[in-house]
């Protein structure tokens, strides 16, 4: 059995459906939930925590069925919601504190614990500040360290990333890759960008308008298509006299953009072919890379064809 | 002789002990709505908050305290044996600071929560909405039974070291604080159903202040309009309609007390259904509020 398992779990509000028959299995380690806005990422979240009712089917959360047992789960798990939730008018350290104690963690480990947690997420000295004065990416640290004080088996992180700057977005990654890893708590984490979970997640649940569009592992997201790509720099239209030499060759290629693709699977020598064929044409060899497909991409293709938009 | 395998380094060293997973006991919910509630109750008075916080609900109670810390002074110096003022008439003569604390701090406890959005981070635990709702409305009613009885107990303890007649005294003032909680229960009901649907400060302060002194400033007036025309029904159905002169009547008819409005219930039958109306509005309160945060949880 897995962390979550959910049995044609549906959730209709009225006329819209939010979930139609999903039916997941997920496992330890980080899992990324990915799918467009509104496509029921956050819905899932909430009735997985027995916080809304399913309108059909079944889940079990660690084990424990969300409709009978909401509040084992919810003393076991996690949240960081997407939204704002955090009072200005309270530091950092107190709020945790007093999260840490509604988990049912007594007085003193309650604040030995977030003193922890508020360090492993990066907020050291910062953490006798009131939070309304916080950054975005304070503020967003500030939300997991609650989500981590009672030191659960499997947090749920919606959109950790949303919001924050590059640099802060890598940060949070980082961050959440440490959690599945090194503390040892399953991560079940969304996003609607598609591209940055494949760094992190081990396994890719994909929802599209509340369909299951597909559950796998991300290396199986990522595999090698088989192609080869290749970037020459050179005077004139270098790309163009590169691609035709290859054909001449028998290569097959096509452009693209600023790379050539090379499609010749099975053909050992065809590293050495290209350097020759670049030195021959005299074109600098700038890339030379095996092709990996993206999350984005699949994400393209399989939701291109049924979804409307 | 064994060499040490590590030499002590001069000036200690900090290690970096990673991640430690919590082992100790995990406590049921009931000792969370405990945490809950005396957090909510020191929130009320701006423990635990920003500075600022603190500075209105402090200001109130000192004003609240300090007559009744001058009336015991008075009394002890000029040795008088009864107290200036009676115990069950002094909240309402500071009415309006009552007022204002409660539409000022039941925000804090139902409003703050909702604005900020950690009601959600409360819900995703294991204490239930229904829990929560009212261990929010219990910090509250606490927060403002301390704020209405301390003055009272300051006045009557003055009274006892200014030699008054203690079974008189005594007898006076439990009926008084019976009277301080139902009121408390009432304003605490009253003013978290306000907090908690509008949300903004500002507003809830507002209706809660208007609501509660104009309806007191109402019966009062239809009060003294109906004694004048000799109508004492209509007048005592008027005292229905403000939770001063509400439990003014329970207090007045059944404890024994005196009244600070113009038309009291003089039967029993007034006085219960006085008492009943009470009660009724803590009921229907807090069953609107339990509503209220349970339908929270889908949002």
């Amino acid at each position: 059995m897995g962390i979550i398992d959910t049995q044609g779990l549906t959730k209709r509000y009225g006329q819209v459906t939010a979930l139609e028959g999903l039916d997941l299995s997920i496992g330890e380690g980080v899992t990324g939930l990915v799918g467009a806005n509104g496509a029921g990422k956050s819905t899932l979240i909430k009735i997985l925590l027995g916080l809304i009712a399913a309108t059909q089917g079944t889940a079990q959360v660690l084990g424990h069925d969300i409709r009978a047992e909401g509040q084992r789960i919810r003393s076991v798990v996690g949240y960081m919601p997407e939204h704002d939730c955090l009072p200005p008018d309270v530091r950092a350290i107190d709020f945790v504190v007093h999260m840490a104690r509604m988990s049912g963690l007594p007085p003193t480990a309650a604040r030995e614990r977030a003193a922890d947690v508020l360090r492993h997420v990066g907020l050291a000295e910062e953490r006798y500040r009131l939070m309304g004065g916080y950054s975005t990416g304070m503020k967003q640290r500030a939300k997991l360290a609650q989500a981590l004080a009672h030191d659960p088996q499997l947090v749920f992180l919606d959109e950790p990333t949303n919001g924050l700057d590059p640099a802060a977005r890598d940060d949070m990654l980082a961050l959440v890759s440490k959690i599945g890893r090194d503390f040892g708590i399953s991560v079940l984490v969304t996003s609607h960008l598609l591209g940055e979970l494949e760094r992190v997640s081990d396994h890719v649940v994909v929802l599209d308008g509340g369909h299951l569009l597909r559950s796998s592992a991300t290396t199986e997201f990522t595999s090698d298509t088989g192609l080869l790509l290749i970037e020459v720099l050179g005077e004139g239209d270098a790309q163009t006299a590169m691609g035709e030499r290859l054909a001449a060759q028998g290569i097959p290629c096509r452009p693209r953009g600023p790379l050539i693709e090379i499609n010749a699977p099975g053909r050992t020598d065809l590293h050495d072919l290209v350097r020759d064929t670049a030195v021959d044409v005299g074109v600098g060899l700038v890339r030379l890379a095996a092709d990996h497909r993206r999350i984005e991409d699949v994400f393209r293709e399989e939701a291109g064809h049924g979804a409307a938009h | 002789m064994a060499l040490p395998t590590e030499a002590p380094r001069p000036g200690g060293v900090i290690h970096d002990i990673g991640y430690r997973p919590y082992t100790g006991p995990r406590l049921d919910t009931d000792a969370a709505a405990r945490s809950l509630f005396v957090t909510g109750l020191l929130n009320a008075y701006g423990i635990g908050r920003s500075g600022r916080a603190k500075g209105l609900p402090m200001t109130l109670l000192a004003l609240m305290v300090v007559p009744a810390a001058i009336m015991v002074a008075v009394m002890v110096t000029l040795r008088l044996t009864e107290p200036l003022l009676n115990y069950g008439t002094y909240p309402v003569t500071l009415m309006l600071i009552i007022v204002i604390f409660v539409a000022a701090q039941a925000p804090v406890l139902f409003s703050r929560d909702l604005r900020s959005g950690a009601i959600s981070l409360y819900l995703a635990r294991p204490l239930s909405s229904t829990a929560y709702a009212l261990v929010r409305w219990a910090s509250l009613f606490v927060a403002i039974l301390l704020f209405i009885a301390l003055p009272v107990i300051v006045l009557y303890v003055g009274a006892l070291t200014a030699e008054a007649d203690i079974a008189e005294q005594s007898r006076d003032f439990f009926a008084a604080v019976v009277g301080i909680v139902l009121l408390s229960a009432v304003l605490a009901t009253l003013s978290g159903l306000v907090a908690s649907h509008t949300r903004r400060r500002g507003l809830a302060v507002g209706v809660t202040i208007i609501a509660l002194l104009v309806s007191t400033g109402v019966v009062t007036a239809v009060q003294a309009i109906t004694a004048e025309a000799g109508n004492e029904t209509a007048g005592l159905l008027a005292g229905l309609f403000s939770p001063f002169s509400l439990v003014d009547g329970v207090q007045v008819e059944l404890l024994g007390g005196q009244s600070s409005f113009q038309v009291p219930p003089d039967t029993t039958g007034w006085g219960l259904l006085y008492l009943a109306v009470s009660l009724a509005l803590v009921a229907g309160g807090l069953w609107l509020l339990v509503r209220y945060y349970r339908k929270q949880a889908g949002r």
